[in-house]
């Protein structure tokens, strides 16, 4: 188990460097579009949609790292106030909506996924990207941020992690 | 059931749901997802990925991680410091002159950062130490910076102002223009506050018999100079012709980036270029948890229209027929209360398209609610249980109790509410600079 | 009980848009049928995205859309020739073109993609310039121009435009800030986003107008094959309806894109049956050209249109 959890970690830190080198790419290509369309007056036909699909990419794959750094914010008022007990029995609650949420988006996303694959769908500009590739992230990401819940919910079980970071005594 | 009681059931469910403290995107896509799958079966779950893909899959959202990435960049160098200090050699006279050097930085600051919490961090990490270092008390610094950290998403170019152009098909970038004279007037306000609470203290502060020369205070002008060119470049790229919103931004952050590595990095040696890796890892932090909650909003707005409830809130406040003021009272503290809970994303994803026409329609200007609305989400931004500033300070000052920072923050709080009611009388501080420069609107 | 359709587009709703209008007619004659049907009109985009609308329907979320069909062309590319410069000439063109066997094909198509097609409806629209009128290729050149879909950019491009792709909510801003010279689009949305405050001339569709767009009512084959025989009857009836009105409608639009420029002060031409056959050259070695090579059947959807007198 220990060996889920630490290769899941690795994972989702390894989604967090390629999200953030994606979202640098982003940042290069629209200068170069901003060169190529305003100084040397060319018409620019892929970056739009390159840096659009990098940046819901970005978003997406990053989406398991910033779990594991906890920067998904959420309203902690509850938590808080809680003994630890309850607090647990919340941390669990939470986890499980989330994670059905995850399973619910990973689910349409494989399915839309599939759709792109198989009927040859593209974008409708002249770049005509095809949209699995578009598309993927969504299973990839979110299927990652699957597992890293369900790494979270095992730490729980097992005591490994307390429920919202929060210590046993953290009380207001 | 009719839609409005549907709502109501919605509305209920989404506060408990939230209250277990599961992340606000997730939270909003669970509940999303459960009422379609009741409502429209579980053939609804073929569209959920598709929905929130297209939400966040937009050319203009592009410039909000690239917004941010400007402010990061400048963030992760001592610009902050430099930025204060100095404008402290020039106001070290005045009662509180570090407070007001320190908003002053943040509304600079506000100019380069798409983000309010980044602009908080930005200043606050050497601004609040420095503060309490020299006896200003802690409610009063975190205060402060929590509340002038809120000019982020005022002053342009901002992220909210971005999500509110898209989600009601107004101008991105006049949009930025009407938040530009309300962002002085509230910075105004903030220095006016501290200027009085330094006063009425009676602090004395440790520096008061130092004087800086004039060539002390000429020579620390060049290092804050460039990122002053920056945005000026970037206000005359968006306004001058020359680029959309998304391409300025991403312009913007490159040249921060690289201004950092340069000034910083090579010329003064105080900053290992290495940490480009964490300029672009906590923008990506910050953007992905951002666009996230947009695509989940995508889902709860596009469950509340297909459940008709969009439609019959909308109705059930066009047919209240009250006075148009009283109507506009009544939205700032719907928009409060909405603020207390959701971040200024997710409150705007779901209730601009509702509230604009709403507010067209009783004759008030889509730029100028704009404005209204921005300052509400500032709020929202320094009060629990949901309070993006609030974490930042708590991260910079862990010591300082959360009750504290709200007693410091009040005022300024109150120094916004009192920036709507000046807005509601004077509404060409907002109207009046975008007529000037893009002429009357469309 | 009543059954519930949804029906949705992205125009803004009881404004007087014609697109609204067909729906909203839809919906007036099944409640008068009283087949236990019920149409719920969600329009501005208020329930999905414009080109969500599509996979929408295939997947049964929606039932009906006043859909441009060329927004589904990443998904079947043979519906670009919907939205292909100088293929429709006129809206008598348009009414012909109905009845051929181009439109069977494109509608076969749809068929297959699990879509059905309640009422035709075609658009027409023309150009703007903030520099200088547009008519035969050359005037084109060096304008910075935001064309409606890749099949119009590349005919733009080859005449010598640069392009700049945005919605054409943009195109306002786009030409104040001077990021563009140059625009592409429907009728409707010349006037709606006030572009006439920001040009000196205007290109008329007229009788040789190079931009036409189909834009049908469409209904989704999994909604349609729950309905019972009297429920699907007076939805054809329906649909008919609204096809008569917009076949009334369809020149009034452009007559009164014409009167609200010419109010405005903005100058007012057509393009001369030679300046589109010139045009028409420079399609046919750019986006038709494009078209017949990567589409499968591309060569014989262009053929079959071009036949159509
Ligand atoms: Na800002
Ligand atoms: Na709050």
């Amino acid at each position: 188990m220990d060996l889920f959890v630490t290769t899941v970690r690795r994972l989702s830190q390894l989604c967090g460097i390629v999200a953030a080198l994606t979202l640098a790419a982003a940042v290069l290509v629209v200068c170069q579009m901003v060169v190529l369309r305003y100084f040397l007056n060319e018409s620019t036909v892929w970056q739009t949609e390159f840096t659009t699909y990098s940046i819901v990419g970005a978003t997406l794959i990053g989406s398991p790292y910033v779990l594991l750094r906890r920067g998904h914010v959420n309203v902690d008022l509850l938590p808080i106030y809680l003994p630890h007990r309850a607090r647990l029995i919340l941390a669990f609650v939470a986890s499980g909506l989330a994670l059905a949420f995850c399973v619910a988006l990973v689910y349409s996303g494989a399915e839309l996924w599939l759709d792109a694959w198989q009927g040859g769908w593209t974008t409708d500009s002249i770049w005509r990207l095809p949209l699995w590739i578009a598309y993927a992230p969504i299973p990839i990401g979110i299927g990652l941020l699957c597992l890293q819940y369900v790494a979270d919910i095992l730490c729980l079980i097992t005591g490994r992690e307390m429920p919202f970071g929060l210590e046993q005594g953290d009380q207001p | 059931m009719s839609p409005l009681e549907i709502g109501g059931v919605i509305g209920v469910v989404t506060i408990l749901v939230l209250a277990t403290g599961v992340p606000i995107a997730f939270g909003l896509g669970i509940v999303s997802i459960g009422f379609l799958i009741i409502f429209d079966g579980w053939g609804s779950l073929g569209i959920v990925a598709d929905t929130f893909f297209a939400g966040i899959g937009e050319f203009a959202l592009v410039s909000i991680p690239m917004f941010v990435l400007m402010g990061a960049a400048v963030a992760s160098s001592p610009a902050g410091k430099d930025l204060y200090e100095a404008l402290e050699r020039w106001l070290y006279k005045v009662p509180g002159g570090l407070i007001i050097s320190n908003l002053g930085a943040c509304s600079i600051f506000a100019a380069l950062s798409g983000s309010s919490p980044a602009t908080c961090a930005a200043i606050g990490k050497m601004g609040i130490p420095e503060m309490r270092q020299r006896g200003y008390p802690d409610g009063l610094a975190t205060g402060a910076i929590a509340a002038g950290g809120t000019l982020g998403i005022l002053i342009p170019p901002s992220v909210t102002m971005i999500v509110y152009g898209i989600s009601t098909e107004t101008s991105i970038g006049r949009l930025f223009i009407a938040g530009l004279l309300p962002g002085l007037m509230l910075t105004c306000l903030f220095m006016a506050w501290s200027l009085y609470a330094a006063w009425r203290g009676g602090y004395r502060f440790a520096l008061t018999d130092v004087g800086y020369s004039l060539r002390q205070k000429l020579e620390v002008l060049p290092r804050v100079l460039p990122f002053l060119l920056i945005i000026a470049g970037v206000l005359y790229v968006l306004y001058g012709g020359i680029a959309t919103p998304s391409e300025a931004a991403g312009v913007g952050a490159l040249f921060c980036v690289l201004l950092v590595v340069v000034i910083y990095g090579l010329f003064l040696r105080s900053w290992s270029p290495l940490r480009i890796w964490d300029i672009l890892g906590d923008s990506m932090r910050e953007s992905v948890m951002i666009l996230m909650i947009i695509g989940a909003s995508a889902l709860f707005s596009y469950t509340l229209s297909s459940l008709f409830v969009t439609q019959s809130i909308a109705e059930w406040i066009a047919d209240l027929d009250v006075n148009r003021w009283v109507l506009m009272a009544m939205i700032n503290v719907f928009l409060l209360v909405c603020g207390f809970f959701l971040p200024p994303v997710a409150v705007i994803l779901m209730t601009a398209p509702i509230l604009l026409p709403i507010v067209t329609l009783a004759g008030f200007d889509p730029y100028w609610f704009a404005v209204i609305f921005t300052i509400n989400m500032e709020i929202g931004l320094i009060t629990p249980p949901v309070g993006l500033n609030l974490y930042v300070i708590n991260g910079i000052a862990p010591d300082v109790s959360l009750p504290t920072i709200l007693k410091g923050a009040l005022p300024f709080m109150l120094a916004m509410a009192l920036g709507i009611v000046l807005l509601c009388v004077f509404p060409e501080i907002a109207t009046w600079l975008p007529d000037a420069i893009m002429g009357p609107g469309i | 009980a009543n059954v519930t359709l949804k029906a949705s587009h992205q125009w803004p709703g009881g404004k007087g848009d014609a697109r609204d209008e067909m729906v909203q007619i839809i919906a007036k004659e099944i409640a008068a049928a009283d087949v236990g049907l019920e149409v719920q009109v969600y329009p501005g985009a208020s329930l999905f995205k414009p080109k969500e609308q599509w996979n929408a329907m295939v997947k049964g979320q929606l039932d009906i859309s006043a859909f441009p069909l060329d927004y589904a062309s990443g998904r079947h590319p043979q519906f670009s020739a919907t939205l292909m410069p100088g293929l429709v000439k006129n809206h008598d063109h348009a009414l012909r073109l109905n009845k051929s066997p181009f439109m069977a094909d494109i509608k076969k198509i749809i068929n297959d993609a699990g879509v059905i097609v309640l009422s035709d409806a075609w658009l027409a629209g023309g150009f703007a310039s903030t520099k200088n009128c547009i008519l035969g290729p050359d005037t084109m050149k060096g304008q910075v121009t935001r064309a409606a879909g890749p099949a119009f950019e590349q005919m733009l491009a080859g005449a010598g435009a640069s392009i700049a792709s945005m919605p054409s909510s943009e195109i306002y801003t786009a030409m104040q800030t001077g990021v563009l010279d140059a625009a592409n689009t429907s009728s409707g949305s010349f006037v709606s986003y006030r572009i006439y405050e920001q040009v000196k001339c205007l290109t008329e569709p007229g009788d040789h107008a190079l931009w036409f767009m189909y834009e049908p009512i469409l209904m989704s084959k999994r909604s349609w094959d729950k309905l019972d025989d009297a429920q699907q009857k007076a939805l054809m009836a329906a649909g008919k309806k609204a096809e008569e009105y917009m076949t009334e409608q369809a020149k009034g639009l452009d007559q009164k894109l014409v009167d609200v420029y010419k109010k405005n002060g903005v100058e007012v031409v057509k393009m001369s049956a030679e300046d589109a056959a010139a045009w028409r050259e420079i399609a046919k070695m750019t986006s038709y050209k494009s078209f017949s090579e990567n589409v499968p059947g591309g060569d014989k959807l262009i053929e079959e249109a071009l036949a159509v007198e």
